[in-house]
Parts: C-alpha cells; structure tokens; sequence
C-alpha cells in the first residue's frame, strides 16, 4: 500500500546576494517559476517553483508529468521524494519513495563497483542483507564482470550509466520517481535495458514520472498532469492532457 | 483519511522533524560509518604511507616547536616534547572537526539533492572520520612518550576515551551548527578559518596554564582549553579535574540544546540553501 498526498504545496527557491549567481540557482533548480522581489530594496529574490499544487496518488496510479522546462515537474518529484519540505501545504507520503535522478546515490569514484553497489543500496534505503541477495542479478544484468571490484574512477561513462541503472532498477520501490534522463535508459543497452525498466514500474506501487516528450508517458502511464510555471494546470487521462499541452504550445507559438 | 491505511506497515512520511532526523540518522551508523570510513579511504589512497601522512607533518612541528618551547618555557624534552605531542595531536582532532564543519553541508549536496536524507548523518560521520584520523595521529604521540617518557605509556591512557567520546558528543553539534550557518552566510567559513589560527596560540597548547598565570580568562573562559584538556590529561598520566568534565559536558548539553533549537527551525531550509 502506498500514497501521496499534496494538499495546496507550494515551493519557493530564495535566490540571496550577488555572490550567488542568480542564473545558475534557476537553471539547476529547474525551477522555471514566478520570479517575486520582497524586502524593502528588493533584495531578496524569490522564485515560485511550485505553487498550491494538490495532489492523491494510490496504489496503481502512474502520472505522467508533462510541461516545458521549468515548469515545476523535477521540483515537483524532488518535493515527493522528501529532498524539498514544502515551504506551504502539507504533504504525506506512505511507503518509501525512491528518485532515480542522477545515476548512482552517493558514486565514490575511488571505491569499487561492489562498494558502490552497498553504499547506493543503502542510501536507498535498502537493508545489508537485501543488498547481498541483489547483488547477483546487479552483476548479470551490468555485464560488468570483473570491473566491480576494481574503483569506478577507472570505469567509461557508459559504464558509469549501467551500473547505476542496474542497481537502480533493482530495488523494490513502493513510490516510483523518475525524472526523462535514467528513465529513457540513458545506459543504452536496447531491449534488455527497456525489459527490465518494464518491469521495474511495473512493481512500483505508484509511479511519477517527469517528461517533456510523449512517448514514454504514453506508454507507461494512465494518467497525466499539466504543469506550467509552477502550477498544475490540468490533471486528467493521458491523451486529453496531451491535447491542452499540444494547443497550448500552438497558441503560445502564434503571437 | 480511513484508519486502515494508518494501519499500514509503512510509515507515513509528513514533515520530518529534528527528532526524526537526529536520532533515525544516528541509528543508520551504517551509511554514515561508511561515508566517514570512505573518506579517509579516499583520501589516502594510492599513497604508500597514507594516513601516516598526518602523523609525519605533526611530529615534524613537535620536534621543531619542541625545541623552541622547550627552551623559551625551560622544561625538558622529557617533560615538554609528551605535552606538546599530546596537545598538538588532540588539537588537530578538534581544530578539523570545527573546520570540517563548516563544509558539512556545502560539500554533500550530491547526497541531500538526490534523495531525503537525514542531514545529522553528515555529522556523525564526521566526527567517526575525525577519531580514525586522531587514532592515527596517536602514533606521533605514542613514539615521542616512549623516545623521551616511556612511564607515561600506560593502561592509564584509556582514560582518555570518555573524554574522546564527551568531544565527539560536542564535535556532532559544533558540525551541524556551523553547517548550517556557513551554508547560508558563505563568509562564516573564512571567519572560522582565521579564529582557528588565532586560537591555536591564545589556548594552551603550546604553553601550560602556569605559564601565564597573569592571564587566567585564556585559560578558565576558553571552552577549546576544557575540550583539549579532557583527552589530553589523560596521555600525560594526569586523571582531568572534575571542573574539566563539568565544563566539556555543560559545552556538550548547551551547545545541543541551542543545535535543536536551530536545527528544527532550519532543518528543511538546508536544501533550500545549497
């Protein structure tokens, strides 16, 4: 069993002094939203990165999020997997939620494959022994042979993306959070790669998914949100959520 | 919402409290005991010698401000070269526990971007990677008392370690607290990294209490003298006053105290603020 509820979330990035570079807090944050000026010279900086959004995910649920960049869809994941506390609205989430963001939690390139495999487990909130009865499976499916015991910092980039999908797509998530890059199987080893993603949700309780192409939300979700500047716009079936995105972006392109 | 789903197995994840973060994160010892083990792995590695590294550069100080002090102080090397090796030593420990702890937070954001992590767990492994690193730098202690004052290498020296454990309980909250406000105010760092400098002559380490009897605030209101003397003392052979211990378990309760406080009302701006 398990559930997400965001009840009127909101999401506020302060940007502070010169020192910190503006551009570069909005573009890693891929927070797109209203950008607000408070204080009496203006000089705190406040960017709406999600803006009253409610939401209630059960069992079975796989929303796909869809929205240009900067919409609110990774600050949105990174709110339900508990990375951000929302600074308004109340959220609750049951069951473990498990992000696949970036490839590999806690990569020590000076470690090794093995070591790197327990330190990822672990911080994905897996038990020592439930780790050990994985690791086989991580060692098929990765293909990485003898390059688990020796460190990472020797390994290739594709490598680098196929352990951390093979030990990402391994664990058993109750709330499923995936962001287009690992999702999209970044490790590029074709079929397999895509069978065991398959899988993979499949035994997911709830998915969410962020993404600003189709294809992928097409295929695994059953349900879809519009995002736009922070806010939910719409919440529906995936193919009318698809027809809003696609007139929207149409009006928006004619002046 | 129906009781049934309370009833779940699964606990159900709302705001996290201060509470939740110090103590769940304390019980995963074995994530942050491995983040504080890999990281004096990966700072050794590929050296031969490794973390003897540390221990060389302060018995290269020992022996040179040995022999300064010894003279300006007129003490033996028998009785001067054990002080200062004992002193320098338990200083490094918590001189890198302050400054380590102001880039808790700035350096680990790999870790708290990526999935809910509970931000004490930093903490811990910091002081766990300061007591391997201090239990390495005791070589330079141990080969100085046996060279000049083998008598003090005894069954006594243990006693350092409830002390070791009072200056961890302190070394946690000092890590957590600085984290946080140099996280925010990213100048806090390089004022840190000045007092430190200036305190390794104000404090004694160097000179002994006695030495400077005309100066007594240096001494009794200086709260890195409490925490030195209390793991030093003991590899002197000299059982800490009980003054000693009140003082370092009165910075421990304090400081935690005031941590809490901050930390529960900061906790959840930290990913904010990275």
């Amino acid at each position: 069993m398990a559930r997400v509820t965001l009840e009127r979330v909101s999401v506020e990035f302060p940007i502070y002094g010169s020192h910190r570079s503006l551009r570069k807090a909005l573009f890693e944050r891929a927070a797109g939203g209203v950008i607000r000026r408070e204080g009496t010279h203006h000089e705190l900086v406040l960017v709406n990165a999600l803006e009253d959004i409610s939401l209630d995910l059960t069992d079975g649920d796989r929303l796909g999020l869809v929205g240009h960049n900067g919409a609110g869809k990774t600050t949105l994941l990174k709110v339900i997997a508990g990375i951000y506390e929302p600074v308004r609205g109340k959220i609750a989430v049951e069951g473990q939620a498990t992000p696949l963001f970036d490839a590999l939690p806690g990569l020590d390139a000076e470690a090794t494959g093995y070591e790197n495999i327990v330190t990822a487990g672990l911080l994905l909130g897996m038990t020592r022994q439930e780790i050990e009865l994985k690791i086989p499976q991580i060692e098929e499916f990765s293909e990485l042979g003898e390059y688990l015991s020796l460190p990472v910092r020797i390994y290739s980039t594709g490598m680098i993306a196929r352990l951390g999908f093979s030990v990402a797509t391994a664990v058993e998530p109750d709330i499923l959070l995936m962001d287009e890059g690992i999702a999209t199987g970044d490790a590029g080893f074709g079929e397999r790669a895509a069978e065991r993603m398959r899988a993979f949700i499949g035994r997911s309780h709830i998915v969410v998914l962020a993404s600003h192409t189709g294809e992928l939300i097409r295929a695994t979700c059953n349900k879809a949100a519009l995002m736009h500047a922070g806010r939910l716009v719409t919440i529906g079936s995936v193919e009318e959520v698809f027809a809003r995105y696609r007139t929207e972006t149409a009006s928006a392109a004619e002046p | 919402m129906a009781s049934s789903l309370v009833a779940s197995n699964s606990p159900i994840r709302t705001t996290v409290t201060a509470r939740d973060d110090l103590i769940g994160g304390l019980m995963k010892w074995e994530i942050w005991g491995r983040l504080g083990w890999f990281e004096i792995k990966r700072r050794y590695r590929r050296t031969v010698i490794g973390p003897f590294w540390g221990a060389i550069s302060i018995a290269i100080v020992v022996l040179a401000m040995g022999g300064v002090g010894s003279g300006l102080f007129h003490r033996s090397a028998a009785d001067y070269l054990p002080f200062l090796a004992s002193g320098m030593v338990v200083w490094i420990m918590i001189a890198s526990m302050v400054t380590e702890g102001c880039n808790l937070f700035i350096g680990a954001e790999h870790l708290f971007r990526q999935m809910r992590f509970d931000y004490s767990m930093l903490a811990y492994a910091l002081v766990w990677r300061n007591w391997i690193s201090f239990a390495h730098n005791l070589s330079v202690y141990a080969v100085i008392a046996l060279i000049f004052a083998p008598h003090l290498l005894t069954p006594f020296i243990l006693m350092a370690v409830p002390g070791l454990l009072l200056v961890g309980a302190c070394g946690a909250w000092i890590a957590l607290l600085l984290g946080m406000l140099c996280l925010r105010f990213r100048d806090v760092q390089q004022l840190i990294a000045s007092l430190m400098q200036l305190a390794i002559f104000v404090t004694p380490i160097f000179w002994s209490p006695e030495d400077l009897p005309g100066r007594p605030a240096l001494v009794f209101l200086n709260p890195l003298h409490y925490l030195i003397d209390i793991v030093r003392q003991p590899l002197l052979g000299v059982m800490p006053s009980f003054v000693t211990y009140i003082a370092v378990a009165g910075i421990a309760v304090t400081g935690w105290a005031l941590t809490i406080v901050v930390f529960q009302r900061f906790r959840k701006r930290i990913a904010y603020w990275s």
